[in-house]
C-alpha cells in the first residue's frame, strides 16, 4: 500500500467516518477502508489492526513460526547420510571447499559423521533422528523440506534475510507483513506476538520483529515470560483496577470535553486507545496465564506455569540448559492460546542452537540433545493440540533455523574430536525446515540432497520460495503484496520474481 | 493523489481492484463509487482541472508510474527500444508511428495503444496490472491536444522565488491565502495567547513555558511581544537540544554499533557538536560541509573533524566470521543513500542493483557516488578506527600534567641512571676501535666516545668485524646497544619498522701478528632477552639462533660475555670481534659500544641500581599509569579520514548489488542528470566529499532548498507541503502548495541558510498563529492540513512527551551534554548475544535528563521512545509516521518516568493549598484552568482519597512515585493528588501540540 495513504488511513480511517454529513456513504466508506465490503458493522475502536480478509481465499488464517536461532544441525536431526559415516574424520574433498567462504572453518576440515541414529517414521517413512521421538510420532502431519538454501552465512544477516526478506536492517518482518495484510481478529490483543526463550535475543535482535517501513502498529509485541508480559501493562503498586477505572473515567470525560472544543478525531481515537489499554490489562495476562490449562494439557506439552528458568537471565545461558526446562514448552502452549484468541502471527525464537563445538554449551553431542529434549515434546503437542481443537487446518506452523550446518566438523579451535566439543560450522547450501497445517500436505518429504547432505540434488528450495509459499497459503499473493516505499514497490520476496510458490507441497 | 484514494494492496493495481469490486454487486458497489468520488473531492482537490495541463505535475506522474518501468531510463528493462522519458525519443518515429504527436491525439501511437482493446496491443500490458484510469487518460489526451509541451519533474526545475508583493512573513500568509481561497477557505483567527506561547515553546525548544512566562505574554500579546518571545526562545540552549533530534534521526544516531553484538560506541561527542552547532546557528551550508567533509577542509579544526562522525553513525558488524569488506561496503552504500535522502529527497536504494526506473539515476551514477565515499580509512574494524580524541579543557590539562610529570621524572631518572652507569663504567674500560668493517658495505663510523654508529646501506643481513686495541688481561667483554637520547621511534636496530637486532653469532679472537687465538665464551648475561632469543644463543655455534630484544627494541640494552679463561694480550695484539647478524630484514645493530675488563668475574657482577633510581623508576611507572587512566577517560569518536594517495580504492559496480560480483570500474562522479555545470567546474578532477558537499548546497541543485524547507515546515506543522518528505522524485507526492514551497526554499537559502532566521519568519506569519480547532468543513476540505488551513494539531514526539512531563513536574535536569544516560527501563530487555553490557537504571540527576541524552542501543532502543514512533538508529529516518496506540497509553500511565513525574507534580500542586488542581492544570497546560475541570479533578481526588484510607495502597502509590508526603497531609490524601497529577499528565491536551 502507498505510505501516503497508509498514513492518512491511520488518521482518517477514523476521522472521515466519524464526521457527520457523509450519511449512508460513511458506512460504505468504512467498508471500503476496512477492505471488507461484506462485513462492516460499525466498529467502535476503528483500530488499524482490525481484521481484513485476504485478497484470495487462503487455507491458513494464522501462523506459528518456531525459529531455532543459531541453526540446528540437519545432519543430526533430519538428514540420514551413511556416506558421512564411511568418510568419518577423513579430509573433506577439495571440491566442497573451492571458492567457498565459511564463518570459522579454515584450511581442510575433516568430514564428521552424523552423531545420532536415524529411523523412518510414520506411513510416509520420513527419516527422523532419535533426538526427536515425539516429532517422529507426528511425522505424517508435517512436510519436511530438506533442500532449503540461503545466501547468507552469518546469523544476523541470515535471520534478517529469512524473516524480513533482506539481509540488512530496516525492512518489515514476516509477522508485520502478515498483520498489516490481514489485521488481527481480537482487538484486545496485539496482532503479532513474539515469545523468546533460550536466554538471549536472537542475533539480529528486535529488528526481526520490527515493522520496518510499515507503520509501527504492525511491529511484533514481545510478550515476556517474566515481569510485565507487555511493557508497562501492570498498574503501579497500590493502583488497583477500580482506582484505575475511576481515573480513566475522569480522563475520558475531560478528553471528551477537549474533543468538543477542538474537534480533532484523533482525540476520540485516544479515548478509545486508553479504553483498549484498560481492556488489555485484563485480556493479555488472561491469555498468557497457562495455569488455567488442565493438567493433561500441561503434561502433554511439558509445560510448567510460572516457571522462570535461571538460564533466562544468565550471562551465558548455554551452560545452564536442561532437558526438562519448560520455558520453550510454556511458549508453545502460549502460542496455541494466543492463536486461539485471535492473534494473527505468533513468533517463537529459541536461542542456543549454534553448535560449533568450540566452547562449552554449544556442542552437537551434548547440547543439541538437551535442546531437542526441551522442545521436541512441546512441538509435537502443539501440532496434536491444534489438531484436536480443529485449528491445525487453518494454522500454519513453520519450524527451522536460519541456515544449516556443514558436513565437516569445525576445526578452528581443535582439530580432534573431543567429548562435549563436537561441532559443525554454518552451512547455507542445504538445510532442513518443516511446515505443518494451514494448507500444507502432511507426510511429505520435499527435495533431496547429495550423499553428504552438502548440496540439493532435487528440488532446491530458496528462502524466497519459502516466503512466497507462506504468503500464498495465507491468501496474500506474494508477487503483488507490496508497499510503496522509497520509490519501490517493496515486497517480502524482494525485487525479483525468483521466489516460487511450492505448489507441490500444498493441499 | 487520486490514484491513492482507494486502499488496496499496493501491488494490486486497478485491474485487480476492478475485478474485486465487480464481485460486489448492487447497492454496496454504488455506495462505494459515490464515496470514492467524495473522497476524490476531499483529498485530491489539487488535481482539479486547470486551464492547461502541467507536464511536471500532471503528465509526468502518470508516465512515471505507468510507462517508465519498461520505457524509461533503465536500459536493462527497456522494451522495444522505446524511451518515453526523453522528449526527443517520445516524439520521433518509432515502429511505424509516432508515440506522441503534438496536437494530434488520434495520430499518437501512445494514445492508440493505451486505448486498444486488443490484449496483445494494449498498454500497459495486462500482466503489468497498470491500466490507466479514465481521468489519467483524460490528462494525457488534453496534454497532447494542447501541444504536448514537455518539461521536467517539478522538483528538478530551477528554484525561483515566486513574486509576492510583501515582506517575509506576510508572503507566507499571502501564498497560503491564495491556495485556501481556491478551495473557498481562508486563514482562521489567531489562537489564544496561552495556546500560542505553549505552541512556540514546544516548537522551538521542545519544552513548555512556565505559567509566569505565559502570563507575561498574555498580558500584552502584541506583535512586539511575540517577536521578543521568539528571539528569547531562539537564544535558549534548549533550542539546540530540541532541533538536534531531527538531525539525529537523519544521521541514524545511536550509542551502539548495531548488528549481532551491538557493542557500545562513543558517538555522543558528535551529538554535543550538533547541539553546539545548532545553538550557534551554524548555516546549513557550513554544517553540510563539515559533516560530509570536515576533515578535508583546509586547516581542519578538531570540531570540523568531529563533525564528520555524522557518517560514522553507520553500523559495524562484530559477529564472528563476518567479512569486514562486505560490511564496509554496506556502510559506504548507507552513506550514499543517506546523503541523497537527507539533502535531495531522492531514493536511490534501487540504483544499488539497477538503474532507477523512475528517476534519472543510473546504476553507474550510484557507484560514482559510492566511489566518492569509498575513500575513507574506516573498514568495519572492531575498534571502529580511525578515532578522534575529543578533549575538553579539563582532560586536556590533566593529560598535560601527567605528561609533564613523566618528562620531569624521566630527566631525573636519566641522571640517576647515568650515575649508576658511571659506577658501573668504572669497572670497564673502552678500548680504541682501530678498524671496523661491514661485510655488506654499510658505513661504520667510529665515534670519539668509543661507540660505532652504523649508517648508509641497510642490507638484510650483515657481519661487522672490529679490531680493538687491547693490552693486558681480559676476563670479560661488554656490548652496549644504544638508542639516541632524544628518544623518538628509533631503536637499537636499523629496520625503522622493527628496530630490533639479532646477534646470531659472536666470535672473539686475539690477533698478534700471524698468531690468531680463538677465544671461547664461558657464560653471558643480558639485561633483557626476547622470548626464545636468549643471549647464550649468540655463542652456541648456530646461525639460526641468536640474541634479540623485541618488544623492548626501543630501549638501550647491554650484555656481558665472560671468557672461559682470562686471556693476556700482548702490546702488539688486537682483540678482534666478529658480530654475525643473519636473521634478515635488516635486524642489525645501529649504534653500539664494546668495553672490556680484566677484573675477576665476581667483581663485574651488575651493580644494584641506587635507591634513588629505584624510586624514580617506580614513580615513572606510576605516572605512566596515571596517564593511561586519563587517556582511558578521553572520549574517542569514530570520524572520517581520507585514505592516503597511494591507498585510494578502485570502485567497481556491484552487479545486482552483490559485492562479490564486481563489474566495470567507475570513477568518482556526481550524478550526471543533476550535475549542472559541475563537470566543468571540476575540470577533469574526480570529485571528493568536499566537492559533493559544495554541489549539494550550490544553487545548481534544485532539490536541496526545497527538501530542507519542506522538512523544517513539517517539523513545525506536523506535515510537509510535500507529504513524502523522503521522496521528491517521480513517485513522491506533489507539493500541496508549490509556490509556498519554492518561496520558503528561496527564503531559507537567501537568508544564508540560517535555521533561526527561517524559523522566526515562519513563526511571525499569521498562518502559524491560527487557531487549531477543527470543523467538519475543514476536515472535508483539508483533512490532512496540507494547505495550512488551521493551526496544526498533532501528538507530540516521545521525546517531547517525556521532557514536558519532567519539566512541568520540576524534575527535569538542566545538565547538558556528555555521555548518554540510562533512565529507568524494565529489567531484562537487553539480552544481546555475546555482549556483557548492562543497562543500569540511573539514579539522581541522570534519571531526569532530556530524552535526547537517553542511551540508544540499536537492537534494544529505549521502549518508551519507540512506542511513540522513535526509531532505532539503524537507517536514516526522514520522518516518523505518527501512530495512536494502546501501548502509548500504557507508557504514560505506568512507566516509571510518568509515575515519578506525577509524584513530583503532586508535590508542586499541594504547595498551593486549596488551589492544587488549578496549579496543576496551569503548570501542565499553561492556560488558566476551567471551573468544570477543577471540579472533576477535585472530585477524583476525593474519591481516591476515600477509597485509600485503609490498607497499604496509599503508601505504595506514594512510594512508587518516589516522593515524600507533605507534612501534615495523610498518605491517602496525597495519593489522591498523585492520581490527579497522573490524570493531568495523560490529558489529550497535554500530549498534543496545538
Amino acid at each position: 500500500m502507498d505510505p501516503l495513504l497508509e498514513n492518512r488511513l491511520l488518521e482518517t480511517r477514523r476521522h472521515l467516518l466519524r464526521t457527520a454529513g457523509l450519511g449512508i456513504g460513511s458506512m460504505a466508506m468504512q467498508a471500503l477502508l476496512l477492505k471488507d465490503a461484506a462485513a462492516a458493522p460499525a466498529n467502535e475502536t476503528r483500530n488499524p489492526l482490525s481484521a481484513r480478509p485476504p485478497l484470495s481465499a487462503g487455507r491458513a488464517k494464522r501462523v506459528i513460526y518456531l525459529h531455532m536461532a543459531g541453526s540446528p544441525s540437519q545432519l543430526e536431526l533430519f538428514e540420514h547420510k551413511p556416506a558421512l559415516q564411511k568418510l568419518h574424520l577423513q579430509d573433506c574433498p577439495a571440491s566442497f571447499l573451492e571458492g567457498k567462504r565459511f564463518a570459522f572453518i579454515r584450511g581442510v576440515p575433516k568430514i564428521l559423521a552424523g552423531q545420532f541414529a536415524f529411523q523412518q517414521h510414520g506411513e510416509s517413512g520420513q527419516w527422523i533422528s532419535e533426538l526427536l521421538p515425539h516429532f517422529a510420532s507426528v511425522a505424517d502431519r508435517a512436510c519436511v523440506i530438506r533442500t532449503m538454501q540461503t545466501d547468507q552465512f552469518n546469523h544476523a544477516p541470515s535471520q534478517l534475510f529469512l524473516q524480513t526478506g533482506t539481509p540488512r536492517l530496516g525492512n518489515p518482518s514476516l509477522g508485520s507483513w502478515v498483520t498489516w495484510g490481514l489485521g488481527s481478529v481480537n482487538e484486545n490483543l496485539p496482532g503479532f506476538v513474539v515469545l523468546l526463550s533460550g536466554g538471549k535475543t536472537p542475533d539480529a535482535g528486535k529488528s526481526l520483529w520490527g515493522s520496518g517501513f510499515l507503520p509501527s502498529v504492525y511491529q511484533g509485541v514481545n510478550c515476556r515470560t517474566s515481569g510485565d508480559p507487555v511493557l508497562y501493562l501492570s498498574n503501579p503498586e497500590g493502583m488497583d483496577r477500580g482506582l484505575r477505572r475511576r481515573m480513566l473515567d475522569t480522563l475520558a470525560e475531560m478528553n471528551a470535553e477537549e474533543f468538543e472544543r477542538h474537534g480533532d478525531p484523533e482525540t476520540q481515537t485516544r479515548i478509545a486507545q486508553y479504553e483498549l489499554a484498560y481492556r488489555m490489562q485484563m485480556s493479555v495476562p488472561e491469555v498468557l496465564d497457562i495455569s488455567k490449562e488442565p493438567k493433561h494439557i500441561l503434561e502433554m506439552y511439558g509445560a510448567q506455569p510460572g516457571y522462570v528458568s535461571p538460564a533466562e537471565s544468565a550471562d551465558d545461558p548455554r551452560v545452564l540448559y536442561k532437558g526438562d526446562d519448560p520455558t520453550f514448552a510454556n511458549n508453545c502452549l502460549l502460542a496455541r492460546r494466543l492463536v486461539e484468541s485471535g492473534v494473527r502471527f505468533v513468533q517463537l525464537y529459541d536461542w542456543g542452537w549454534d553448535h560449533h563445538g568450540s566452547s562449552l554449551g554449544e556442542s552437537l553431542d551434548e547440547t543439541l540433545p538437551i535442546k531437542c529434549q526441551a522442545s521436541d515434546r512441546a512441538i509435537a503437542a502443539l501440532i496434536r493440540d491444534l489438531e484436536q481443537r480443529g485449528l491445525l487446518d487453518e494454522t500454519l506452523i513453520v519450524w527451522g533455523g536460519e541456515f544449516g550446518r556443514t558436513p565437516m566438523m569445525q576445526n578452528n579451535v581443535r582439530s580432534e574430536l573431543k567429548k562435549g566439543y563436537v561441532g559443525r560450522d554454518h552451512h547455507p547450501y542445504a538445510f532442513t525446515m518443516w511446515m505443518a497445517g494451514g494448507g500444507i500436505q502432511g507426510g511429505l518429504s520435499w527435495g533431496q540432497t547429495d550423499e553428504f547432505g552438502y548440496y540439493p540434488v532435487e528440488n532446491p528450495t530458496t528462502v524466497r520460495d519459502l516466503q512466497a509459499t507462506i504468503l500464498h497459503v495465507l491468501g496474500l499473493d506474494p508477487y503483488r503484496f507490496s508497499y510503496l516505499y522509497q520509490g519501490l514497490q517493496n515486497r517480502l520476496i524482494g525485487p525479483t520474481d525468483e521466489g516460487r510458490v511450492l505448489q507441490d507441497i500444498l493441499i | 493523489m487520486v490514484s491513492c484514494a482507494c486502499p488496496e494492496f499496493g501491488g494490486v493495481r486497478d485491474a485487480e481492484r476492478n475485478r474485486w469490486v465487480s464481485k460486489m454487486r448492487g447497492a454496496i458497489l454504488r455506495c462505494l463509487l459515490s464515496v470514492l468520488s467524495l473522497l476524490v473531492c476531499a483529498v485530491g482537490m489539487e488535481l482539479r482541472a486547470e486551464e492547461r495541463v502541467r507536464f511536471g505535475r500532471e503528465v509526468l506522474p502518470i508516465l512515471s508510474a505507468r510507462c517508465f518501468a519498461c520505457h524509461g531510463p533503465d536500459e536493462a528493462q527497456r522494451q522495444a527500444g522505446l524511451r518515453l522519458d526523453l522528449e526527443q525519443d517520445a516524439k520521433s518515429p518509432h515502429a511505424g508511428g509516432i508515440p506522441i504527436l503534438a496536437g494530434d491525439v488520434a495520430g499518437s501511437t501512445l494514445w492508440q495503444r493505451i486505448n486498444s482493446s486488443d490484449p496483445e496491443l494494449v498498454m500497459p500490458p495486462p500482466e503489468a496490472h497498470g491500466e490507466l484510469k479514465p481521468e489519467q487518460r483524460d490528462v494525457l489526451r488534453r496534454w497532447i491536444e494542447e501541444g504536448a509541451v514537455w518539461g521536467r519533474h517539478w522538483s528538478f526545475e530551477p528554484l525561483e522565488r515566486p513574486q509576492v508583493e510583501t515582506d517575509s512573513a506576510k508572503a507566507i500568509d499571502q501564498l497560503i491565502q491564495e491556495a485556501l481561497r481556491q478551495r473557498g477557505l481562508s486563514l482562521r483567527p489567531q489562537a489564544g495567547p496561552y495556546e500560542l506561547v505553549r505552541r512556540v515553546y514546544l516548537d522551538t525548544i521542545g519544552l513548555p513555558p512556565t505559567p509566569e512566562r505565559a502570563d507575561a505574554f498574555a498580558r500584552q500579546p502584541d506583535e512586539a511581544a511575540w517577536e521578543q518571545l521568539i528571539d528569547e526562545l531562539l537564544a535558549r540552549p534548549e533550542f539546540g537540544e530540541h532541533w538536534a533530534r531531527m538531525w539525529m534521526d537523519l544521521a541514524r544516531y545511536a550509542d551502539t554499533k548495531g548488528y549481532e553484538k551491538d557493542l557500545g560506541r562513543t558517538m555522543w561527542p558528535w551529538r554535543d557538536w550538533l547541539i553546539r552547532a545548532i545553538n550557534a546557528d551554524m548555516p546549513l551550508e557550513q554544517m553540510t560541509r563539515e559533516m560530509l567533509a570536515g576533515d578535508l577542509l583546509p586547516g581542519a579544526t578538531e570540531d570540523q573533524k568531529l563533525a564528520t562522525a555524522f557518517h560514522r553513525n553507520t553500523m559495524s558488524n562484530d559477529e564472528g566470521g563476518t567479512d569486514d569488506e562486505e560490511f564496509r561496503g554496506i556502510a559506504v552504500k548507507d552513506r550514499v543513500d543517506t546523503t541523497l535522502q537527507v539533502w535531495m529527497g531522492l531514493t536511490v536504494g534501487c540504483a544499488k542493483c539497477h538503474t532507477h526506473k523512475y528517476d534519472p539515476l543510473t546504476h553507474a551514477d550510484y557507484y560514482g557516488l559510492y566511489a566518492i565515499f569509498n575513500q575513507t580509512q574506516d573498514a568495519d574494524r572492531y575498534d571502529d578506527s580511525p578515532l578522534l580524541e575529543v578533549l575538553n579543557p579539563e582532560l586536556s590539562e590533566q593529560r598535560e600534567r601527567c605528561r609533564q610529570r613523566i618528562r620531569d621524572v624521566q630527566v631525573r631518572l636519566a641522571r640517576a641512571e647515568q650515575a649508576d652507569a658511571a659506577r658501573e663504567d668504572a669497572l670497564w674500560s673502552v678500548p680504541e676501535v682501530t678498524d671496523s668493517v661491514s661485510q655488506q658495505g654499510a658505513t661504520l663510523t667510529r665515534q670519539s666516545d668509543g661507540t660505532v654508529l652504523v649508517s648508509g646501506t641497510s642490507p638484510a643481513e650483515d657481519v661487522y668485524t672490529l679490531n680493538l686495541r687491547v693490552t693486558g688481561r681480559v676476563t670479560a667483554l661488554r656490548l652496549q646497544a644504544l638508542v639516541p637520547e632524544s628518544g623518538g621511534d628509533v631503536g637499537v636496530g636499523r629496520n625503522p619498522r622493527d628496530p630490533n637486532f639479532v646477534l646470531s653469532e659472536l666470535e672473539l679472537e686475539v690477533v698478534e701478528g700471524e698468531r690468531v687465538r680463538r677465544l671461547t665464551i664461558g657464560s653471558a648475561r643480558a639485561d633483557y632477552a626476547q622470548d626464545n632469543w636468549p643471549v647464550a644463543a649468540a655463542f652456541d655455534g648456530q646461525l639460526k639462533t641468536g640474541w634479540a630484544v623485541s618488544p623492548k627494541q626501543r630501549e638501550p640494552h647491554s650484555a656481558v660475555f665472560v671468557l672461559s679463561e682470562p686471556v693476556d694480550v700482548s702490546e702488539a695484539g688486537v682483540l678482534r670481534i666478529v658480530m654475525r647478524q643473519h636473521y634478515g630484514d635488516s635486524l642489525t645493530f645501529r649504534h653500539f659500544r664494546w668495553s672490556i675488563t680484566g677484573r675477576d668475574a665476581s667483581e663485574t657482577q651488575p651493580l644494584e641500581p641506587s635507591a634513588e633510581t629505584r624510586e624514580l623508576r617506580e614513580s615513572l611507572a606510576e605516572a605512566r599509569r596515571e596517564l593511561e587512566a586519563v587517556n582511558a577517560r578521553i572520549p574517542r569518536t569514530p570520524v572520517m579520514v581520507a585514505v592516503g594517495e597511494g591507498q585510494r580504492r578502485e570502485t567497481r559496480i556491484h552487479r545486482r548489488g552483490n559485492f562479490l560480483d564486481p563489474g566495470d570500474v567507475v570513477p568518482a562522479a556526481l550524478p550526471s542528470a543533476f550535475s549542472g555545470g559541475w563537470i566543468e567546474k571540476l575540470s577533469g578532477r574526480e570529485p571528493d566529499r568536499l566537492d559533493l558537499a559544495n554541489w549539494l548546497m550550490s544553487p545548481d541543485n534544485t532539490l536541496t532548498g526545497r527538501v530542507w524547507a519542506n522538512r523544517i515546515w513539517a517539523r513545525i506543522h506536523g506535515q510537509g507541503i510535500v507529504e513524502t518528505e523522503e521522496d521528491f522524485g517521480a513517485l513522491g507526492a506533489l507539493p500541496a502548495n508549490a509556490p509556498l514551497l519554492d518561496w520558503l526554499a528561496c527564503e531559507y537559502r537567501d537568508n544564508g541558510w540560517s535555521l533561526k532566521r527561517f524559523l522566526k519568519t515562519i513563526f511571525l506569519s499569521d498562518a502559524y498563529r491560527q487557531g487549531s480547532e477543527l470543523t467538519p468543513e475543514l476536515l472535508s476540505a483539508d483533512a490532512g492540513n496540507v494547505l495550512t488551513s488551521r493551526g496544526a494539531r498533532y501528538r507530540l514526539s516521545g521525546e517531547t512527551i517525556r521532557d514536558q512531563m519532567l519539566a512541568v513536574s520540576g524534575l527535569l535536569s538542566e545538565k547538558r551534554g556528555g555521555p548518554s544516560v540510562m533512565p529507568p527501563q524494565p529489567d531484562g530487555l537487553w539480552r544481546s548475544t555475546y555482549n556483557g553490557q548492562k543497562w543500569t537504571n540511573a539514579e539522581g540527576e541522570d534519571r531526569y535528563r532530556r530524552a535526547v541524552y537517553t542511551y540508544l542501543k540499536r537492537t534494544t532502543p529505549y521502549p518508551s521512545l519507540t512506542t511513540f514512533d522513535g526509531g532505532s538508529g539503524e537507517v536514516c529516518q526522514i520522518r516518523r509516521i505518527r501512530t495512536n496506540t494502546p501501548l502509548q497509553a500504557l507508557v504514560t500511565l505506568n512507566d516509571p518516568v510518568s509515575l515519578e513525574a506525577a509524584g513530583a507534580l503532586a508535590r508542586r500542586m499541594t504547595e498551593s493549598p486549596g488551589q492544587a488542581v488549578e496549579r496543576g492544570l496551569r503548570l501542565a497546560l499553561i492556560r488558566p484552568a476551567r471551573d468544570e475541570e477543577v471540579e472533576r479533578l477535585q472530585a477524583l481526588q476525593q474519591t481516591i482519597q476515600q477509597s485509600l484510607t485503609e490498607g497499604p495502597a496509599a503508601r505504595q502509590i506514594v512510594r512508587t512515585a518516589r516522593v515524600e508526603v507533605p507534612s501534615g497531609m495523610s498518605e491517602a490524601e496525597f495519593a489522591g493528588w498523585i492520581v490527579v497529577a497522573g490524570t493531568i499528565l495523560n490529558l489529550d491536551e497535554m500530549l498534543t501540540r496545538h
